[in-house]
């Protein structure tokens, strides 16, 4: 659904679910996901429908994920770090037992 | 409990700086730059990363990765790169303590503010406080809008500016707003072509709006026709009057259809990109205690103001007693767009510190004052020529309303029928509202449906709770700068119960005499 505009040459490494994602200094969590092409970035809790984010600003809030332990970090307003741990959270059944 | 606030602002806490801002877009920034140069201290607290707010957002470092933001840089434009002088004068200016990556969970009438940083939390006191944080696009709920694919106008441009992302595959823009031609004509220099520009705006509102065209409106209105013209030449279809539009899959967009004139149409789409305008951002301020009214016209809710900013109080009980220290600036107070936002910065800017020196003229506000009437003269005819689209109408039943816990139109019209006619009540029995959006998403929507059934009354808000934002309870554990005889206040009678009124043509306050 997106793909860099003009040289792309990531230096920092997360790991998104354990697997390791190549990321760039001045992307967020959220554009991260989004350029390595993830279907969906979270569960809903109530019928567990998958989202992506939508608003891209902090105000929509579809964009929730785990990030180094804490829980519901909006990914669109997380600049990445390298080594950061993200767990994409899949509504209820994982998401609230984590 | 206690019954009612503390008697007056406590001494015991002293402020941590002359003026809080909360927001670095071109209101913030210009506002921090205009009280820095004046030598007062300035705490800029900003939900981003870097300064730039929406508009500029990214501008500092993608200059400073030039040249591997050169196409970049050309696809966004002058009107992007015009952020330059700002930007650098807020970064390099002395005396502004920029505190990125921190959200504002709480605002008080008597300047406190809760942030959050990290794991971090804590209260800081400013003697005022400027609210800068500017507009959200407009809420537009329509069948298959939560789908994964369908995404804002503003969404996409900020992955542009910050993601240094572009998008491909089968792309359709819907919607109306000057942004969603601006977004097409960026994307057409980065050589993206979208399968359809649908546009609910038709060439009807534009002679309509041609009476509220001034001569300073025209320049707006030339490049929003170059737009539209290098786009037709482009060959990338328009159409407009669209109407009834859905977003079709299964996990994700697959197809959109929609409405244009008699013609159903019916087209295979990776990435669906809305836009219905957008309308001040107005959480923190009504967190607050500041009065709202409704404006119809615009299907949202405006903070009142004096034209300086200066922020009114609602009538009622309010957390904090004494003098309402917090001014509003930029598309968070009136939607006007950068040039406008950094002129009402500067004014607000005048008048916070006419206000630190405890009141008397505002030097140079009157020069300020011309340019944020100037600024503005474009926007009674853009506001015109670009009506509600997407939003004009209040959603069928099948739509989800509340995104959070995806609560359907049709379930909230149920239980107005059963007797509903108050929107904390709503709330209360389907949750809607209640996820971790706190209504960001569907109060305007919620509140026009108790309008549709009861037309006489005002559409209201949720009532507003801290924290605005999530706080982790870690966070809240460790709480630094907590007041105590602020903490103590704890009775369902803290907050007043927004009433909004209807907002006029000009809904600035009058000064109270």
């Amino acid at each position: 659904m997106f793909r860099p505009i003009g040289p792309s040459a990531p230096t920092l490494l997360l790991y998104l679910d354990g697997e390791r994602i190549a990321a760039h200094p001045h992307e967020s969590v959220a554009a991260c996901l989004l350029r390595h092409g993830v279907r969906a970035i979270r569960a809903t809790p109530v019928t567990g429908s998958p989202r992506l984010p939508y608003c891209m600003i902090g105000h929509c809030f579809d964009c929730l994920v785990e990030i180094d332990g804490h829980g519901s970090v909006q990914a669109c307003l997380a600049p990445v770090r390298d080594g950061m741990r993200v767990f994409a959270r899949s509504g209820m059944d994982k998401g609230s037992a984590r | 409990m206690i019954a009612g606030p503390p008697p007056g602002r406590s001494d015991r806490m002293p402020p941590d700086a002359d003026v809080i801002v909360i927001g670095a877009g071109p209101a913030g920034m210009s506002a921090a730059v205009e009280l820095a140069a004046a030598g007062r201290s300035v705490i800029v607290l900003d939900m981003n990363a870097g300064p730039g707010g929406q508009v500029f957002r990214g501008l500092g470092e993608n200059l400073a990765a030039r040249p591997a933001t050169d196409a970049l840089l050309a696809a966004l434009g002058p009107a992007y790169r015009a952020g330059e002088r700002l930007v650098h004068a807020f970064v390099t200016a002395a005396g502004i303590d920029y505190r990125p990556s921190t959200t504002v969970w709480d605002l008080r009438s008597d300047g406190t503010v809760g942030w959050l940083r990290g794991a971090d939390a804590g209260y800081i006191r400013g003697r005022q406080v400027l609210l800068a944080t500017g507009a959200m696009e407009r809420p537009v709920p329509f069948p298959g809008w939560t789908l994964p694919g369908v995404m804002t106008a503003g969404a996409v441009q900020t992955l542009i500016k910050a993601g240094r992302l572009q998008p491909e595959g089968r792309i359709v823009l819907a919607g109306t707003g000057p942004l969603i031609l601006l977004l097409a004509d960026q994307l057409r220099r980065l050589g993206v072509r979208p399968c359809l520009i649908a546009r609910t705006d038709r060439l009807r509102d534009k002679v309509a709006a041609l009476p509220r065209l001034r001569p300073r409106g025209l320049p707006a209105l030339i490049k929003g026709l170059g737009w539209i013209a290098r786009l037709r030449l482009a060959g990338i279809p328009v159409i407009t009057g669209v109407t009834d539009l859905r977003a079709v899959g299964q996990d994700r967009v697959e197809r959109i259809s929609l409405r244009a004139g008699r013609r159903r149409i019916d087209l295979p789409c990776d990435l669906l990109i809305v836009h219905d305008g957008i309308v001040p951002a107005t959480d923190l301020a009504h967190a607050a205690g500041i009065e709202l009214a409704w404006a119809k016209a615009e299907a949202g809710w405006l903070p009142v103001t004096l034209t300086d900013g200066l922020a009114q109080a609602a009538p009622g009980p309010a957390l904090t007693s004494g003098p309402c220290r917090i001014f509003i600036s930029g598309d968070g107070r009136r939607i006007g767009g950068a040039e406008a936002a950094v002129a009402h910065g500067r004014m607000a800017a005048q008048a916070i510190l006419s206000a630190l020196r405890g009141g008397g003229a505002a030097t140079g506000a009157r020069l300020t004052f011309a340019e944020v009437r100037h600024s503005l003269v474009p926007r009674p005819f853009l506001d015109r020529a670009f009506p509600l689209g997407l939003a004009a109408g209040v959603p069928c039943d099948s739509t989800l309303v509340c995104r959070c816990e995806e609560i359907t139109a049709g379930a909230i019209r149920a239980e107005i029928r059963k007797g509903a006619r108050d929107i904390n009540l709503l709330r209360a029995t389907l949750r809607c509202g209640m996820g971790p959006c706190q209504g960001r998403n569907c109060a305007t929507t919620v509140a026009r449906l108790l309008a549709e059934a009861h037309p006489a009354a005002t559409p209201a808000p949720f009532r507003a709770r801290p924290p605005a934002r999530p706080l982790p309870l870690g966070a809240l554990a460790r709480l630094t700068g907590a007041d105590r005889a602020l903490a103590e206040i704890v009775s369902l009678q803290d907050k007043p119960v927004m009433m909004p009124r209807a907002a006029e043509d000009t809904p600035d306050a009058q000064p109270r005499a």
